[in-house]
């Protein structure tokens, strides 16, 4: 059975490392993230939000820290990730290719207006 | 209750996601349960959930790995470990493979027990039986599969039906229920021939539940091939032999030979080839009881080209068989009589064909004494017929005393339908059919038997009686071809020789149709043969 695979990196594991880039966070916290960042349109569901989390410890993208309490969540106790620098790496790669993208796309004069 | 949902439906996705990350999804579901509250929330939750569902179950089941999972990868460098399976439950795909793959293996087993097994089941002697349902184990000398099949099916059935006819011809009820015990070996012998019988499950089992077979002396085949059929899970091991021991067993192999072989010329010649080779030291490197077994066997065959006798070497030790067999116990009846309902009597089909022509598909001659009543309620249903069909290409045998009770319906006055010539004994038992049925007007009615090469025993007997006494046209196959029956004599507690000793000699040709087969009187494949038949009555019946 083939591996899941990151190339090309989902968009769901994308976000994932995005809402990493800045603080440490349990699956729940990477799911409200997840969601703010992308003005609500995606609201990882658990399936999808711990079946990349999976894929990208696997491939050493985020790692997994000791399980610690929120405190503004209550006494439970919760996994938390930390990106790796392998995957900022990835992410800045990414996030590069994308930009790259949007320049090509500016210069076919597909974007209306300037504010992207 | 909304979280209880959500944990069953969890449970769909595969066993390595929920261990991992089943309790973080719950929790997670709490979270947002208790962040997002209201209507409109708890839709968009709930879609979000079961839109997650089917996104991302494809995905776990197609895409997660089955793995090696190490362990030692969350251990300290050095540290011994395993490297584990990973326990995901099968998908459907693979669980739709296993019950294919499983059934196909089933398939093959009983085709296998079928074509090479069936015949074994019967050889064990009586004891033997008994034995191999306690704890201790019995094992008989291998034999090549296609003859020690015939042959086992064929003396143990043809035993059956001499003792069956002799006990119709001459004894009165108090010997009946020992004849019941033979018929039911003999038909259940009959029945695994028919490679189309469905239930021979439920009758060979039948014969466990009758110890008396084991112990007549005509039946004890049967028995005895049960045991062996259990060899497999024995294991006892084969006792050395010296060549004084040799010697003793082949010197009284000789001597049954001669003294009970229904052919006596080949009897002689066999014994003098037994002794010589004995003498030349061919059995020198047999040193156990089995391989020796299987070497008389070998040279018995080799001379007499009948593949019905055979030495079987029992590793368990076998008391001697008794000289009258037991009768069968209530249960034992009982449990015969239950099968035979179950399966109406083995009469398959009874119906009658375009143009009144009647058809009868029976696969075996059970006893008369419980399935007679369903064998004169077929034939009574074809009372009115202008022709009649007896379709034997499925029939494995069983009763003479069933062949006697159907035969009476196309004559008005009993005939000989043949004798049983026993050569040990030096006797000879006569086999008529039964007095005439009141009210039968099958008497002149065209009658025709289908036969293959299945057609075995008793429903060899039908076919070939009556065609000699010109009542029948048989279409089809040539059948079988057991014309003789064979008994176990005891050489010691662990040899036990087969010999055919009886055979069938019918009235007109002074024959029988051992090794040739009953050939048919128009020949067609089987398959056709009712085509043939339906054909060949509506001819003659347009004559008329």
């Amino acid at each position: 059975m083939p591996k899941r695979k990151l190339d090309p990196l989902p968009a769901a594991a994308f976000q994932i490392l995005l809402a990493l880039a800045g603080e440490d966070l349990h699956g729940y916290g990477i799911m409200r993230q997840v969601a703010d960042q992308t003005d609500g349109r995606l609201r990882l569901g658990p399936g999808t939000l711990y079946s990349s989390i999976q894929t990208l410890l696997e491939a050493k993208l985020i790692e997994e820290l000791a399980p610690r309490e929120d405190a503004k969540l209550g006494q439970e106790r919760r996994r938390y990730y930390r990106l790796t620098t392998a995957g900022r790496r990835l992410a800045r790669c990414e996030a590069d290719r994308l930009a790259d993208l949007l320049r090509v796309a500016r210069t076919r004069k597909i974007l209306r207006g300037d504010y992207v | 209750m909304s979280e209880k949902i959500y944990s069953w439906l969890l449970r769909l996705f595969p066993s390595h996601f929920r261990q991992s990350y089943g309790e973080d999804a719950l929790q997670l579901f709490r979270d947002r349960a208790r962040d997002e509250t209201g209507f409109l929330p708890a839709v968009r939750l709930w879609f979000d959930l079961l839109f997650d569902l089917v996104i991302s179950l494809p995905r776990e089941y197609f895409h997660a790995q089955p793995e090696l999972v190490s362990v030692s990868a969350q251990r300290a460098h050095g540290t011994p470990s395993f490297y584990i399976l990973g326990d995901e439950s099968p998908r459907p795909g693979a669980l739709l493979f296993g019950a294919v793959l499983a059934s196909c293996a089933l398939v093959t087993f009983s085709g296998l027990l079928s074509h090479g097994g069936h015949s074994r089941r019967f050889r064990a002697s009586a004891q033997q039986q008994r034995a191999a349902l306690s704890p201790s184990t019995v094992r008989t000398a291998p034999t090549s599969p296609g003859g020690e099949e015939s042959d086992s099916l064929g003396s143990g059935e043809n035993a059956a039906i001499a003792s069956a006819s002799q006990l119709d011809a001459t004894i009165g009820p108090p010997q009946q229920s020992d004849q019941h015990l033979r018929g039911d070996s003999r038909s259940i012998a009959f029945e695994r021939s028919s490679p189309e019988a469905r239930d021979t499950g439920a009758l060979s089992r039948a014969p466990a539940l009758l110890p008396g077979d084991a112990l007549n002396p005509s039946a004890p085949d049967n028995t005895s091939r049960q045991a062996e059929g259990n060899a497999p899970l024995t294991a006892l091991p084969s006792a050395a032999l010296d060549a004084a021991e040799r010697h003793r067993i082949v010197s009284a192999a000789a001597a049954i030979l001669v003294k009970y072989y229904v052919d006596p010329v080949a009897a002689q010649k066999t014994a003098d080839a037994l002794l010589s080779d004995e003498k030349r030291g061919d059995d020198n490197p047999a040193s156990d009881g089995m391989a020796f077994a299987e070497l008389l066997t070998k040279q018995m065959r080799e001379v007499s080209h009948d593949n019905y006798l055979s030495m079987v070497y029992s590793a368990a030790k076998t008391p001697p068989l008794p000289p009258h067999p037991p009768r069968p116990s209530p249960e034992e009846l009982a449990r015969y009589r239950e099968v035979m309902e179950q399966s109406n009597c083995r009469f398959e089909s009874v119906k009658i064909l375009p143009h009144n022509i009647g058809y009868l598909k029976f696969n075996a001659f059970p006893d008369p004494s419980v399935c007679g009543a369903a064998a004169r309620a077929s034939m009574a249903s074809l009372n009115r017929v202008d022709a009649i069909i007896f379709d034997l290409r499925d029939n494995g045998g069983g009763y003479a005393s069933m062949v006697a009770l159907l035969a009476a319906y196309l004559f008005d006055h009993p005939v000989h339908l043949n004798d049983f010539y026993d050569r040990g004994e030096n006797s000879t038992e006569e086999s008529w059919s039964l007095p005439p049925v009141p009210g039968n007007k099958l008497v002149d009615k065209p009658a025709y038997v289908l036969t293959s090469s299945a057609t075995f025993s008793a429903a060899e007997a039908f076919s070939y009686d009556l065609r000699m006494l010109n009542r029948v046209t048989l279409v089809g196959e040539t059948t079988s071809g057991r014309g003789h029956m064979g008994s176990p004599h005891q050489i010691d507690e662990h040899f036990t020789i087969r010999v055919p000793g009886i055979k069938v000699i019918n009235p007109v040709s002074k024959t029988n149709w051992e090794g040739t087969g009953v050939a048919p009187d128009v020949r067609v494949d089987s398959a056709d043969a009712l085509q043939t038949a339906e054909t060949l009555a509506l001819t003659r019946l347009h004559k008329k």
